[in-house]
C-alpha cells in the first residue's frame, strides 16, 4: 500500500469537509434536545412488570400476554414504549437495571428489541434473567425486584418482577407515586412537538450541560453566544478558532543539568513545569479555543507523559503542541507525530532503543494504552468473547517484541543543518522530532499484528527504518479496536464515564468513516459525541448516568462559573492554581504513571459501576475538594512572587441576588440554574436555604458564600450529569 | 447499612470534633452488617492481641534479578559469575564486593548477596535492613509471582495450564498482585475481602476502617462491603488530614457545617455517583472526628515519600488503642521502579529509600513494643528481565515476571529463603536465558522467569498469621485451592 498517497488522500478529503462545513454555518440546525423517557409496561391494574416467558408471543396477540413467575437465566419479554429510535438503533442502546430488596444492584443483558405487531410503537425487549455485571452472586431463586430500562440517560418507570411465588412479605415498596403502566390499547407511536421555528438554542439546561462538556466550564458570555447561535454553529467556529489563545510559554532548551549559576527563579523558569502550568489554567480561564483546549487535555490524559520524568517545560510544551495540533485532526497524524515527539521518545524510552539493545517500553503502551488495548472489542466497545466466554487478546509478547524492534533507531534531533532548526549546543534537542540513524534499526522482518482485512501483519526485511514506522502505525492504525477504544475513551472524558453500546457505536462508526471515507477524523469524532441523542437532553434521569468531575474540571466549572479573577478583582488571573488543585489528586502535567492519574476502566470499590475518576477520589481527597471550595470562595490565592496577579472569583452577582431577596431563594435558585442546571432537588435547596438563612440578611457577602460553598461542594455537584 | 451511619452524621453533625463524638460515632466495626453475617465462624470474641500488616508496593516493578543475587561460586547452581555474565557487559550488574552477604540455610548454608543499597548508605539515618537478615526479622520469598495453577515451563510453552491474563503489563499484573487471582478480573482486592470477613469479628466498636491507604485508593483495599480510610502522609498531620476548613463556632459556621452533613444524606437513589461520592466523603468525616488527637512517633524516618507514609501508618498503629482497633492493614508505596533506563541509579536509589524508610518504621515498632505484632511486606508489579535493555549508563531492564519479595517483623520466621522450588530443587531459579526457568525460549529470549511461588500462597501465608479462618481462605483466595501448599512456613504461628 502507497501510504504517502493514503495520507495525502486523506488530508484532501479532510479538507474538503472543512469547505463544506465553512460554507454553510448558518444552516446548522438545532433539534430539541430531549427524548422521549420510556416507559416499562406493566400489568393492567398493578405496577408489576407485563412479561412474557416466551418471545414468540410478542408476535402473538398482545392483549392475551399473561405475566407468570420466572426462573434466573431464562429468556423474556419486556414491552416498553415512548421511544424514538433512529435507524439501527437497537438493543444495545438499551440497559435493564435490577434493585432486590436487600439493595444490591444488577444488571440483566438485553438481547433483542423488535416492534410489537398490531402495537406501533410499543417494544418488546427480550431480556435474559441473569446479572451481567457479576459484582454479587446471581440474585436468589425468590424475590422480588424492581427493573427499569434505561435508554439514551433516561431512566423509565420501575416495575415489580418476581422470581418463584410472591408473597405479601417479600415484596418491595413502590417508588413514590408509581401508578400501573398498562399495554397501550392502540397504537401509541412517539410524536415529536412541531419544533419552534426560532433562531438558536434555548434549552437553558442543555446549554449548561454542553458547555461543561465541550469546555473548562460554563459562563454567562458564552451561554449567551451559544443560546443565539445554537450548538452546531458554535462548534463549526470552535474548529476554526485559532489555539491558543494566550501563546505557549516558549522557553529556550536547557542543558540537562541544572546550570551553577541558576537561581530559584530560573530552576522555577526553565527546569519546573509552573510556566506551562500556569499557562494552561490561563487558557482554560479565558481562552476562547474552549473545545481545542478541552479535547488536548483529554488526549494528554490518554497519550500520556509525566513531568516527574520530564523536567524542563520547554520539554512538556513541544509535546502538548503534538496533541493540540492534532487534536481536530486525524488520528493516524497524531500516532506519528507522538512516536517521533522526543519527549515521548525520553518518557518511553524509544529515544534510547537500538537493534543491539533494544527496549520494549513505547512498543507496550502504545499498543495497550494509546491505540488498541488489551482485548479485542466490538465496534460497539463491549469485549468479543472466545468459545468459552473468555475475553481474546489483542497481542502478545511476541507482538511486542516485534513492534520493538519496529521502533529501534530513533535518536533526538542534534545534526548541524536545516534537519533539526531547534538544536540548541550543550542542551538536548527535545523540540524537533527524532530522526533516523538507520545503522541502529533492526532491519530483519516482522510480524505485527493480525486483525480480518488487517493491513501490513508482516514487514519485509532490510527496509529503512522510517518506511517501516508508516507501515507499522498503519498496522495498528487499521486494527479494528482504535475505532471504540479512542470514542468510548472521549466520552468518557467528556460527557459520561459508562455510555451505553450504542453511544460508543455511534461515535466509533464516525471513527471509521466521516462521512467522506476518511478514518480517523477526530473532528468528527468528537462532533458526533458532543451532539449524540445520548449526551444532549435537559436532565438525564439514568441513576448510572453522568461522570465526577476530574479535580480540573471541577475547579474551572467553578471559577469560571464565578468570572475568574486576579486577587482582589480589577484584572485577570495569572493561572497560578495548580498549587491548590493537585491535593485534590491531579498535579496538572504530572501523572504519577503513563497510566493517567485514573485508569478510564477503574471500577468504585463496593459497586460494579465504572466511574474512571473515582480512582482518585478518597476520603483524604473528598475532603481536599470541599477545602479547595473554602479556599475560593471565602479566600483566594493571594500575591505573591510565584502569583503575580493572584486568583480570585466574583462573588457581586450573587451577593446582589441575596440583597435583592431576603429569604435567599433567588440567590439558590441562581445557583441551582448555574451550577446544576435545574436539578436542585427539593430537599437540597430547603437545606441550603436554612444555612443561607442562619446567616443576618444584611451580611450578603456571607449569605453568598455560605451558598456557593455548600452548593459546590455538595456531591450532588462533583457529579457532572 | 451506610444510611444508618449517614443518620447518624445528621444527627450529630454540628458536635463534629467535639471528643465526645469519638464514643457515640457508629463504629466501622458494626458498619458490614453483611459481613457480619456471612461470618462463618460465628466468632463474638475480639481478638486479645494487636496483629498488622503493612503492604509496601513497590510500583513500576522491581528488578529482583538486582536486588538478590548469588555471592558464591557454587557450579551445581547459578552463582555469581553467571550472573555477571549476562548483566555486567551492558553496565548492569552489581560488583561482588559491594554485595551484603546474607547466609540461607535453605541454600545449602550458600552465601547470597543484597543490594548494597539496603544496608549502610551515605547520609543514611539508620543502618538500613539488611542486619535484620542476622537477627531473624527479615526473610525473602524468592521466585514469586502472579500464577493461576503452579506451571512448568513445558506446561508455560504448550498452554496446557491457564496463564494469568495480561503477563507482562504493569497495569494488570499490579491488578492481580492486588486482587490476588490471576485467572479473571476481580471488583476487590485480598486486603479488603480480608477486611469484609473479618472487620466485625476483629475490631468491634473499630472508629476507623480495618484498612488503611496511604497512597490513594488501590484495588489491594477495596472490600465487597468495606471501603479503606485513604490519608495523606505525615507531611499532614492525623488531626487535620481528613478535616473540613474554614468552620468555627458561630451559629452561621455550625449552620453551614450541618448543612454540608445534611446534603450528604440527600439525592442518593438519584444517581449512584452522587450516592458514591456522598459515601466516600461520609467515611472520612467519620474518621475525622476519630483522629482529633494523636502523639508523635519516636522515632526519625526518612523525609522521602515512602519514609513519610510509613510514619504516618506509626502515627496509627500508635493510637491503635483510641481507636479500637485489633486488627489493621495498610498499604504504602513507592514508585518508579519501572527501570527500561538508568536502572543502576534509579534503583539504587529507590531502595536506599525503601530500606531507610522500612527500618526506621521497625524501629519505631520495636519502641512501641509492637514489632511482633507488626508484619512488613512488600509486593511490586513484576520483576525485570535479566538480559538488560540499552546498555552503560542508560543500561535499564524490561518487563518480567517471577520476584524475590521481602517479609519484615519480628513474627518472622527470618534470615532465609520461602517459597516453592523451581527446577534445580531450590526456591532460587537458575538465571539462564532461555534457560529452565524462562518463559521466554529461543535466541531472543530475555530471562523472564516463571513463578513457582503464587502471589495468593504468600497472601495466605500472611493472612493465615493475621486470624483468617481457614474456612475463609478460598473466600478470600478463589484460587489457592490450586496450590498445593497454602502456608509457606515464613510466619511464626
Amino acid at each position: 500500500m502507497n501510504n504517502r498517497k493514503t495520507r495525502l488522500k486523506r488530508q484532501i478529503l479532510s479538507a474538503g469537509f472543512l469547505v463544506f462545513l465553512l460554507a454553510f454555518p448558518i444552516l446548522a440546525q438545532d433539534p430539541n434536545p430531549d427524548s422521549p423517557t420510556p416507559i416499562l409496561i406493566s400489568e393492567p391494574n398493578s405496577t408489576r412488570a407485563l412479561v412474557t416467558p416466551n418471545g414468540n408471543s410478542r408476535r402473538g396477540n398482545v392483549s392475551e400476554i399473561q405475566s407468570g413467575t420466572f426462573l434466573p437465566n431464562s429468556k423474556v419479554v419486556f414491552f416498553v414504549t415512548n421511544l424514538d429510535l433512529m435507524d439501527g438503533e437497537g438493543a444495545n442502546a438499551f440497559r435493564v437495571n435490577v434493585e432486590s430488596a436487600n439493595g444490591r444492584q444488577y444488571r440483566f443483558p438485553v438481547l433483542d428489541i423488535q416492534p410489537v405487531k398490531g402495537r406501533e410503537g410499543v417494544y418488546a425487549l427480550t431480556i435474559r434473567l441473569k446479572d451481567e455485571l457479576g459484582f454479587w452472586e446471581q440474585p436468589l431463586l425468590k424475590g422480588d425486584f424492581l427493573v427499569s430500562v434505561v435508554w439514551r440517560g433516561l431512566a423509565s418507570n420501575r416495575v415489580h418482577l418476581t422470581f418463584g411465588k410472591i408473597g405479601k412479605s417479600n415484596l418491595i415498596k413502590d417508588d413514590a407515586g408509581a401508578v400501573p403502566t398498562p399495554m397501550p390499547t392502540s397504537s401509541r407511536k412517539f410524536i415529536r412537538d412541531i419544533e419552534p421555528d426560532s433562531v438558536g438554542y434555548l434549552y437553558s439546561g442543555d446549554r449548561i450541560r454542553f458547555m461543561e462538556q465541550a469546555t473548562f466550564g460554563p459562563t454567562s458570555e458564552l451561554d449567551t453566544r451559544i443560546r443565539r447561535l445554537g450548538l452546531r454553529t458554535w462548534l463549526a467556529g470552535q474548529f476554526q478558532e485559532p489555539y491558543p489563545t494566550y501563546p505557549y510559554p516558549n522557553n529556550p532548551l536547557m542543558p540537562t543539568g541544572v546550570p551553577s549559576d541558576c537561581d530559584p527563579i530560573c530552576k522555577r523558569d526553565f527546569y519546573s513545569l509552573y510556566p506551562l502550568q500556569n499557562w494552561f489554567y490561563q487558557e482554560a480561564f479565558y481562552g476562547d479555543a474552549q473545545l481545542k483546549h478541552r479535547v488536548a487535555w483529554a488526549l494528554t490524559e490518554l497519550w500520556v507523559v509525566s513531568g516527574f520524568d520530564v523536567s524542563q517545560a520547554s520539554w512538556m510544551v513541544s509535546y502538548h503542541q503534538q496533541l493540540s495540533k492534532n487534536a481536530f485532526g486525524n488520528y493516524r497524524d497524531l500516532m506519528y507525530d507522538v512516536t517521533l515527539n522526543p519527549t515521548m521518545g525520553d518518557f518511553l524510552d524509544m529515544v534510547r532503543s537500538t537493534r543491539s539493545s533494544p527496549n520494549e517500553n513505547y512498543a507496550r503502551e502504545i499498543l495497550q494504552l494509546f491505540t488498541i488495548g488489551l482485548f479485542m472489542l466490538n465496534q460497539d466497545g463491549t469485549l468479543q468473547l472466545d468459545a468459552n466466554g473468555n475475553p481474546i487478546p489483542t497481542y502478545t509478547q511476541d507482538t511486542v517484541n516485534n513492534f520493538t524492534e519496529v521502533f529501534t533507531g530513533w535518536t533526538r534531533c542534534e545534526v548541524t543543518g536545516a534537519t533539526c532548526p531547534n538544536r540548541t549546543v550543550g542542551a538536548p534537542n527535545f523540540k524537533d522530532p527524532m530522526i533516523l540513524n538507520q545503522s541502529n534499526h533492526d532491519v530483519t522482518s516482522k510480524t505485527l499484528l493480525n486483525y480480518p482485512n488487517a493491513v501490513n501483519t508482516t514487514i519485509a526485511a532490510n527496509q529503512n527504518g522510517a518506511t517501516e514506522l508508516d507501515q507499522a502505525l498503519d498496522n495498528i492504525f487499521y486494527h479494528p479496536n482504535v475505532a471504540p477504544f479512542v470514542s468510548r475513551y472521549l466520552i468518557q472524558q467528556l460527557v459520561t464515564s459508562d455510555p451505553t453500546p450504542a453511544y460508543v457505536g455511534r461515535a466509533a462508526a464516525v471513527f471509521n468513516n466521516n462521512g467522506s471515507n476518511v478514518r480517523g477524523d477526530l473532528k468528527a469524532v468528537v462532533k458526533a459525541i458532543l451532539l449524540d441523542p445520548e449526551a444532549r437532553g435537559n436532565i438525564k434521569t439514568d441513576p448510572n448516568y453522568g461522570k465526577l468531575r476530574e479535580p480540573v474540571q471541577l475547579a474551572t466549572n467553578v471559577l469560571r462559573q464565578f468570572d475568574v479573577q486576579s486577587a482582589g478583582g480589577g484584572g485577570q488571573s495569572d493561572g497560578y492554581v495548580n498549587q491548590i488543585i493537585s491535593p485534590m489528586g491531579q498535579n496538572m502535567f504530572k501523572s504519577p504513571t503513563v497510566f493517567n492519574y485514573y485508569s478510564p476502566e477503574y471500577i468504585i470499590p463496593g459497586t460494579a459501576l465504572n466511574g474512571p475518576e473515582f480512582g482518585i477520589l478518597t476520603t483524604g481527597t473528598a475532603i481536599a475538594r470541599a477545602n479547595f471550595m473554602n479556599t475560593m470562595v471565602f479566600g483566594q490565592v493571594n500575591v505573591s512572587t510565584n502569583a503575580p496577579m493572584g486568583t480570585s472569583i466574583d462573588l457581586s452577582e450573587m451577593q446582589a441576588l441575596a440583597a435583592a431577596d431576603t429569604t435567599g431563594n433567588r440567590l439558590v435558585d441562581a445557583l441551582n440554574t448555574k451550577l446544576m442546571h435545574g436539578t436542585m432537588s427539593a430537599q437540597m435547596k430547603s437545606t441550603i436555604l436554612t444555612a443561607v438563612q442562619a446567616v443576618a440578611n444584611t451580611n450578603t457577602l456571607l449569605r453568598a458564600q455560605t451558598a456557593i460553598y455548600l452548593t459546590a461542594s455538595s456531591s450532588q455537584y462533583q457529579v457532572q450529569r | 447499612m451506610t444510611q444508618d451511619r449517614r443518620e447518624f452524621i445528621k444527627k450529630s453533625g454540628c458536635a463534629l470534633g467535639m471528643l465526645t463524638l469519638a464514643t457515640q460515632i457508629e463504629h466501622f466495626g458494626l458498619m458490614s452488617a453483611l459481613a457480619q453475617k456471612v461470618d462463618a465462624q460465628g466468632e463474638t470474641n475480639a481478638p486479645s492481641d494487636y496483629r498488622a500488616l503493612v503492604c509496601i508496593f513497590m510500583q513500576g516493578g522491581n528488578d529482583g534479578n538486582n536486588t538478590v543475587i548469588p555471592n558464591h561460586s557454587d557450579a551445581t547452581l547459578s552463582n555469581y559469575a553467571d550472573y555477571s555474565a549476562e548483566r555486567s557487559a551492558r553496565g548492569l550488574a552489581i560488583a561482588q564486593n559491594t554485595l551484603l552477604p546474607i547466609a540461607v540455610p535453605r541454600m545449602n548454608n550458600l552465601t547470597y548477596g543484597l543490594n548494597p543499597n539496603l544496608g549502610t548508605v551515605a547520609g543514611g539515618i539508620n543502618n538500613g535492613i539488611h542486619e535484620l537478615w542476622a537477627q531473624n526479622k527479615m526473610a525473602i520469598i524468592t521466585n514469586a509471582g502472579t500464577l493461576v495453577a503452579p506451571m512448568t515451563r513445558a506446561q508455560y510453552q504448550n498452554g496446557s495450564i491457564t496463564k494469568p491474563f495480561q503477563l507482562f503489563s504493569h497495569s494488570d499484573q499490579v491488578s492481580q498482585y492486588q486482587s490476588g487471582r490471576s485467572d479473571t478480573f476481580s471488583f476487590t482486592g485480598w486486603g479488603g475481602r480480608m477486611s469484609d470477613r473479618r472487620t466485625p469479628a476483629d475490631n468491634p466498636g473499630g472508629l476507623i476502617p480495618m484498612v488503611t491507604s496511604i497512597n490513594g485508593a488501590q484495588l489491594f483495599t477495596a472490600g465487597q462491603t468495606t471501603l479503606p480510610m485513604t490519608i495523606a502522609d505525615a507531611g499532614t498531620s492525623l488531626n487535620t488530614v481528613l478535616s473540613p476548613q474554614g468552620f468555627n463556632t458561630s451559629a452561621e459556621s455550625q449552620a453551614r457545617l450541618a448543612a454540608f452533613h445534611q446534603l450528604r444524606t440527600q439525592d442518593l437513589t438519584t444517581n449512584n455517583y452522587i450516592r458514591e461520592a456522598s459515601h466516600i466523603t461520609d467515611q472520612a468525616i467519620a474518621a475525622n472526628s476519630a483522629l482529633a488527637t494523636f502523639q508523635e512517633v519516636t522515632v526519625t524516618f526518612p523525609g522521602t515519600g515512602i519514609g513519610s507514609q510509613l510514619k504516618q501508618v506509626a502515627r496509627l498503629i500508635k493510637k491503635r488503642g483510641d481507636l479500637n482497633i485489633n486488627r489493621q492493614i495498610f498499604y504504602v508505596q513507592i514508585g518508579g521502579f519501572d527501570t527500561h533506563n538508568g536502572q543502576v541509579n534509579t534503583q539504587s536509589s529507590l531502595l536506599s529509600q525503601f530500606s531507610q524508610a522500612v527500618r526506621a518504621f521497625y524501629d519505631e515498632m520495636v519502641m512501641q513494643g509492637v514489632s511482633n505484632n507488626v508484619t512488613t511486606f512488600t509486593m511490586s508489579d513484576f520483576s525485570r528481565t535479566l538480559n538488560p535493555a540499552g546498555a552503560g549508563t542508560n543500561v535499564g531492564s524490561d518487563h518480567a515476571w517471577g520476584n524475590h519479595l521481602f517479609v519484615i517483623g519480628g513474627a518472622i520466621n527470618g534470615g532465609n529463603f520461602y517459597g516453592v522450588n523451581t527446577s534445580n530443587g531450590t526456591p532460587y531459579p537458575t538465571l539462564v536465558m532461555n534457560g529452565p526457568d524462562d518463559a521466554d525460549s529461543g535466541s531472543n529470549a530475555r530471562g523472564r522467569w516463571i513463578p513457582t511461588t503464587s502471589v495468593e500462597q504468600y497472601a495466605a501465608t500472611l493472612a493465615s498469621w493475621y486470624g483468617l479462618n481457614a474456612a475463609d481462605m478460598p473466600v478470600v483466595f478463589p484460587n489457592i485451592a490450586n496450590f498445593p501448599t497454602t502456608n509457606l512456613g515464613f510466619m511464626q504461628p
